[in-house]
């Protein structure tokens, strides 16, 4: 059978958890194998920030989000088209996935105006009027020649309400139409759709079930991870999840902070990225179960440890926290060396999870995880909801102390553009 | 610390054995030392370095004005016993030198008040006493160390601002002397003067003057102020003067010229009987996006010193930087990646880059030693010079000023509305 007779991406359940809705699986691309549950690294535009792709490929990363938008504007489709698809461009000989663009046209650009047509915007660099519509974003998508592509949808702002929620779930759906006419390559490539409808879960059920009439080979869970409340959140996965295929792979999309991580496999989801290890490496920041280290800080200035000691990544076996304090946000080899790490703890993290469900120990892992992320800390009450929703139910929480260390400050961090993202010093 | 000359020629400079440490590995030389920042190789996490530049022991030069703020962390370090300085940038079993100022930037000119020397460092200027020095030097505990000098002479220098040099670096080294002995690393002594013989000889002189095992090697400073000035030296000026002061020193120590010297200017320098040098040059190339092309193999087609990442005319180049070269970058990327790099302003552009430099660089010093063992060197020195082409090439990098264009970013993503 020739390659084109394989399908471009098949899933299978390897294992089920007995308790939650957590699974593993694999799926099988043109260019990889991907254990899930996976997290996927942001190569925003044709690299991981500072990290060679051999030392992705050591790390066991097997798959990279690239965007569609940066890599159209550079290199551009042409180019890419002629280098023969991002993969050899970039040297990454496993599999990507891109998303539409969409989202950045409308979290970038002020001047977007979505209509029935498309994206529309103002140029960042003349100014022109410019438009994308989904089947610009399948022919560049077709360019760059990812394993998976996203379908161009409607993003509104998770905390919009009313019928504009509505509208954009609607035309999400007119649009994958439009997505699956305009795939040419549907013989190496996948597309997914898109489940928006907002905070409204008959919404969400009727864009599952509108869009699983489709043929398609995976399904993404958009339109969260944008400010709603984290009870919201969680229940939207969880509708979405509930009724999507079990023999589908389901990515949701723009989901990386390790405690959501979490509670989203327990939910039944397979695929997440997220820019945050990269971006927080960049402050000088290292991944650890119970938080992030702000390397920056005094008190790691003597500390001779590494940032975790279980760590097994070539950072870790080097490097002291003492001298990446000293290093950090000075040094770009400094971004280098935490992204490794940064990487390497969300990959590990995932690695652990699947293994968990495979040993049908899953439960016990989140309880396990939970008590070493919050330490002293009460576990959110959103996170017991959850993962109460799916037959997990957490110790009572620890006695109060004073203990105040590495409490998480993602939050603040995402404030940040995502324009900032291209801006590396380089000196 | 052992240093054995194995040859001397008049035409192909001198061919060195050198032991830093008993049981250590053997460098020999002309050697490359390998410049860092903050400790660590520009861009390069150590398992970068070791697994796609070099897997043999190297001698990293480490500067005060880019790990000054490290002193005390140092300090706990050391004192661990066991582990030295260069476990602690991520680096065991390199062995490693402590110099003032980084070979890679201009450092910036006066501040030379009193007894103080002024140190540049990221976060602004440090007064540097010559006590403080010697504290620094017992927290650092390299292998080598620079003594503390007055650099701040190029050839513009008066002659009243060089004769200053000389006679503030005498103070400061008096006291090192003196003090020397608190500290366990080799001490390189310091020559400067600028362009000026008389002052040179001065220098020269009050080394010579010290007891025999004072130190252990020189290092010429005051010739250039770092960073890009060292690449476009007038050679007619510095050849003589370095002349002038090889003759006046002992034969059986090292001698350390830092800075970006052109590999044309090495080649001179080497002849001349300098020994050590270091990798500076491959650096200020990948800062300004240049990749080395110059060949040191000789063959009958015409190479250009650098290939430019910024020229839009490898946009769709997609041949590696350098044919046949085995560096990482080379096999497993392309020139159209690398300017994509460079127009996205992305991190892993100078790591493929400086890759690469550092692969080319230590394989010219690999050549290097080799033609001085065949007594060749003026062969490699005439065919680096020319190129295989009609004129001298020009090693010397310029700053890259170009600001990356918007408009000629491409549109591809989107159609123009109707």
């Amino acid at each position: 059978m020739g390659p084109s007779q394989i399908p471009p991406l098949t899933y299978k359940v390897v294992a089920e958890c007995s308790v939650s809705k957590a699974r593993a699986g694999l799926m099988t691309l043109r260019h990889s194998e991907v254990s899930t549950p996976v997290f996927m690294p942001v190569g925003t535009q044709g690299t991981l920030k500072g990290i060679l792709p051999d030392q992705l490929i050591e790390l066991n990363c097997q798959i990279l989000l690239g965007n569609t938008y940066h890599l159209g504007l550079r290199p551009g489709i042409e180019t890419l088209k002629k280098a023969g698809g991002l993969h050899k461009f970039m040297g990454w000989p496993r599999a990507i996935l891109t998303d539409s663009g969409g989202f950045q046209m409308v979290s970038l650009l002020q001047l977007a105006e979505i209509d029935e047509h498309g994206v529309n915007f103002r140029s960042p660099f003349d100014n022109s009027q410019c438009m994308l519509t989904p089947e610009h974003s399948i022919q560049i998508q077709n360019a760059i020649g990812a394993d998976i592509m996203m379908q161009l949808d409607d993003v509104v702002k998770t905390t919009t309400t009313g019928p504009r929620v509505e509208e954009a779930m609607e035309r999400t759906i007119r649009w994958v139409d439009r997505c699956i006419e305009a795939h040419a390559r549907d013989d190496d490539q996948s597309l997914f759709p898109i489940v928006q409808g907002g905070l409204d879960v008959p919404l969400r059920q009727r864009c599952v079930s509108a869009l699983m009439e489709r043929q398609v080979r995976g399904f993404a869970v958009g339109g969260l991870s944008g400010g709603e409340s984290k009870h919201d959140f969680w229940r939207m996965v969880d509708v979405c999840t509930g009724y999507l295929p079990k023999d589908k792979p389901r990515y949701l999309m723009g989901v990386g902070f390790a405690a959501d991580l979490v509670v989203c496999v327990a939910l039944g989801i397979d695929m997440f990225d997220c820019v945050f290890p990269t971006r927080t490496a960049r402050f000088g920041c290292a991944l650890v179960d119970s938080g992030q280290l702000n390397l920056k800080q005094p008190k790691y200035k003597v500390d001779m440890e590494p940032i975790d000691k279980d760590c097994e990544c070539s950072t870790c076996k080097r490097y002291t926290r003492s001298y990446l304090h000293h290093i950090a946000t000075n040094e770009s080899v400094s971004c280098s060396l935490l992204s490794i790490h940064n990487v390497a703890y969300q990959l590990r993290l995932m690695r652990g999870m699947r293994e968990a469900i495979q040993r049908d120990e899953f439960p016990q892992f989140v309880a396990d995880f939970m008590a070493r992320h919050f330490k002293a800390e009460p576990v959110p009450a959103w996170i017991r909801e959850a993962l109460s929703a799916v037959n997990i139910q957490l110790p009572a929480d620890p006695e109060r102390t004073d203990d105040q260390e590495q409490k998480p400050k993602t939050e603040k961090r995402r404030e940040t553009a995502d324009v900032a993202e291209e801006q590396v010093a380089s000196s | 610390m052992k240093f054995a000359i194995e040859s001397i020629s008049k035409n192909s400079g001198r061919l060195g054995q050198l032991r830093i440490k008993d049981g250590g590995p053997d460098f020999k030389t002309p050697l490359l030392l390998q410049t860092t920042k903050g400790g660590s190789i520009p861009w390069l996490s150590a398992d970068v370095f070791e697994s796609h530049v070099s897997q043999k022991p190297q001698v990293l030069q480490f500067t005060l004005s880019t790990m000054d703020h490290m002193t005390e962390a140092l300090t706990h370090w050391n004192s661990g016993g066991g582990r030295g300085l260069s476990d602690y940038v991520g680096l065991p079993g390199h062995l490693n030198i402590l110099m003032l100022r980084d070979p890679c930037e201009t450092t910036p000119s006066g501040g030379n008040d009193r007894d103080i020397l002024p140190l540049f460092t990221r976060r602004g200027k440090e007064s540097l006493s010559s006590e403080r020095y010697m504290e620094m030097v017992a927290s650092f505990k390299p292998d080598f160390y620079e003594g503390l000098c007055d650099a701040d002479t190029n050839l513009e220098s008066a002659k009243k601002r060089i004769q200053k040099s000389v006679d503030r670096t005498e103070k400061f080294m008096h006291y090192i002397y003196e003090h020397r002995g608190k500290v366990n690393s080799t001490l390189l002594a310091p020559i400067v003067g600028g362009y000026n013989t008389f002052a040179r000889t001065q220098s020269i002189k009050h080394a010579r003057e010290q007891p025999a095992g004072s130190y252990g090697g020189y290092i010429f400073e005051g010739f250039h102020t770092n960073g890009l000035s060292a690449t476009t030296l007038d050679t007619s000026k510095l050849l003589p003067i370095v002349e002038h002061c090889v003759k006046q020193l002992e034969e059986d120590k090292p001698r350390l010229m830092p800075g970006a010297y052109t590999p044309l200017t090495i080649l001179e320098l080497i002849r001349q009987g300098i020994d050590m040098f270091d990798s500076s040059y491959a650096y200020c190339a990948s800062l300004n996006f240049k990749a080395l092309t110059f060949s040191f193999v000789q063959d009958a087609v015409e190479h250009a010193p650098f290939l430019d990442i910024t020229d839009e005319a490898i946009k769709e180049d997609f041949t590696p930087p350098l044919s046949n070269c085995s560096c990482l970058t080379c096999q497993k990327h392309t020139r159209a990646y690398l300017h994509h790099l460079y127009k996205t302003n992305e991190l892993l552009g100078p790591i493929l880059l400086i890759v690469h430099n550092l692969h080319h660089y230590m394989a010219f010093f690999e050549k290097i030693r080799e033609s001085v063992a065949r007594d060749e060197l003026p062969r490699l020195t005439e065919f680096v010079r020319n190129q295989n082409g009609k004129t001298q090439v020009d090693y010397s990098i310029a700053a890259n000023t170009k600001v990356i264009s918007k408009a000629a970013m491409g549109k591809g993503f989107a159609a123009a509305a109707v």
